[in-house]
């Protein structure tokens, strides 16, 4: 059986193992050896340690530092409610209450009931989803028009000043429709994609399927191209740089980024496995990438330069987006229930606390873009 | 004994940093890792990830590795049972539809009826006859890497050789 086993023959072995190498030696370069103290030694450090631990604990003095630690969650100094955006823009923010816009001077809107929402290319409208409904909303909440299907979610808005498309997911598969909620078809049967507009190329919807990128044109409904995005383990985000170049494909441990033109991939190995979100900049000259605690900045020109750590928290972190100028970044952060707004260049950063009183709910609102100064 | 020392001497090696060591400890072990998880996935793409994921896993670590134990059990331990978490995540998802669509696997196998016979087993089944034959784990050891009684690992083996046996 051994034999049996050792003989199946697995072409292209040696390019997968050419692949990973490449990952762990850039992984290993990244890595602080640690020095380690001999046995005896460690051993004699661990029981004063914990000797000392146990004291600390036990006292007065030690249990209200490790209360005064315990509370210590979130930036300090944080504004208690939100008076201003720090850049131009409008946000749109999924709570329990339904799908808000938040403007820049602070002011908040409830559009309505909705789980999710994207913005229009321009910024003018919402596109919003609930459990069988598809919406196209003015700014002040008024309903446009809707498109009643099955399990309605993932609306993205793309088009032109005059002519726009939307794609979105139902039961039934992944589906397009015009900007002014006609000519809705099917485009593909269900299954397990993602998606996102080519910037550049209207009504080219990049779809994600597997290890396979898929561009089709939805008017014509014929695809243009295919390219591979690697192994299809574990995808957790797929989007287009601002010039409609490079795809990136994010994955716990690994950044991938795919040029479909020539169809190759490069790697952005990461320490651990703890991606959370990652999003080119409107530039297009980095990629911010939010770990569980901490939001680091890689440059798309240097992949394999030491990466620039913008904020660390004590929580895990979850949010991401850009404001629309690329000066500022805007993190949630669920433990502290306060939104973080860094700088790009690390140098400032902005806190606001009681995020979801503010947002009317119980969990921790979902930041679903940050959009368009006027 | 001297296989042991020398894998000992590397993974200190690899600890303070030396990238030869570990270079030495992936081209060890890189063919099986790969091997097995492909074995358990029927998936190339998701082998590649899945042992690259494994050795990742064990460069963050190197630094609390007790040097007393085998580096191989205890990275092969790990790549099984993401495998075998990858295929049952995969049974959840629908990719019936796809099938026409998939672009040709990056990787492909040429394996004759022992590939085909192993494809028709479950992935528990697959992976109990993987590490029990190709990475030599004894029953226990497998009972205890897949927090299994040791009594369902043989009546796992028995029950996929028997299979397997079927096939051929």
């Amino acid at each position: 059986m051994k034999r049996e086993l050792e003989s199946i023959e697995i072409l292209g072995e040696s390019d997968a193992r050419v692949r990973t190498w490449g990952v762990l030696e850039a992984a290993f370069a990244e890595r602080q050896p640690v020095e380690r103290p001999s046995r005896r030694l460690r051993i004699a450090i661990a029981v004063a340690v914990v000797a000392a631990a146990v004291a600390a604990v036990l006292s007065p003095p030690g249990q209200a530092v490790l209360d005064e630690i315990r509370e210590v969650v979130g930036v300090e100094r944080a504004q208690p409610a939100l008076f201003s955006l720090p850049a131009q823009g409008r946000l749109l923010v999924a709570s329990d209450a339904g799908v808000w816009v938040v403007q820049q001077d602070g002011s908040k809107r409830l559009l309505g009931p909705y789980r999710e929402a994207s913005w229009s290319p321009f910024g003018r409208f919402v596109v919003a989803a609930r459990e069988n409904e598809l919406a196209a909303l003015e700014l002040d909440g008024d309903v446009r028009w809707t498109l009643s299907r099955p399990g309605v979610r993932f609306p993205r808005w793309a088009g032109t000043e005059t002519d726009t498309r939307i794609a979105y997911v139902d039961r039934a598969g992944l589906r397009v429709v015009a900007g002014d909620g006609t000519d809705d078809r099917l485009l593909a049967p269900a299954g397990d994609v993602l998606i996102a507009w080519r910037p550049g190329t209207p009504f080219v919807l990049g779809q994600l399927w597997a290890s396979e990128l898929r561009q089709q044109n939805v008017n014509t409904t014929r695809v243009v191209a295919r390219a591979s995005a690697g192994a299809a383990f574990n995808q957790l985000h797929f989007s287009w740089s601002s010039d409609g170049r490079t795809a990136l494909v994010v994955h716990p441990w690994e950044l991938r980024l795919v040029d479909p033109a020539r169809d190759t991939i490069r790697r952005v190995s990461l320490r651990s496995a703890d991606v959370r979100a990652a999003a080119f900049s409107p530039n297009g000259e980095h990629i911010a990438v939010l770990r569980e605690r901490e939001l680091v900045l890689v440059d798309t020109q240097k992949p394999r330069a030491r990466q620039l750590r913008l904020f660390a928290g004590a929580g895990p972190l979850e949010g991401l987006a850009w404001s629309p100028d690329g000066d500022w970044l805007l993190v949630g952060w669920p433990t502290a229930d306060q939104w973080v707004f860094v700088r790009a260049d690390g140098k400032r950063i902005r806190a606001v606390s009681n995020v979801s009183e503010q947002l009317r709910s119980r969990s921790f609102p979902r930041i679903e873009g940050w959009c368009c100064a006027p | 004994m001297r296989a042991d020392r020398d894998e000992r001497a590397r993974v200190r090696g690899a600890q303070r940093g030396s990238v030869s060591d570990l270079e030495a400890l992936f081209r060890t072990h890189w063919p099986r890792a790969f091997r097995a998880a492909y074995l358990v996935t029927h998936d190339a793409g998701a082998a590649e990830d899945i042992a690259q994921e494994s050795f990742l896993a064990a460069i963050r670590a190197l630094d609390r590795f007790d040097r007393r134990r085998p580096f191989g059990p205890w990275l092969h331990r790990i790549v099984v049972n993401r495998a075998i978490d990858w295929t049952r995540a995969r049974k959840l998802r629908s990719e019936v539809e796809l099938i026409d669509s998939m672009p040709a696997t990056e990787v492909t196998a040429a394996g004759g009826e022992t590939f085909t016979a192993l494809a028709r087993l479950s992935p528990e089944h697959r992976a109990v006859i993987v590490m029990r034959y190709l990475l030599e784990f004894t029953p226990g050891e497998i009972a205890d890497a897949l927090d299994l009684p040791r009594g369902t690992v043989n009546s796992r083996l028995r029950r996929g050789l028997d299979a397997l046996g079927d096939e051929l």
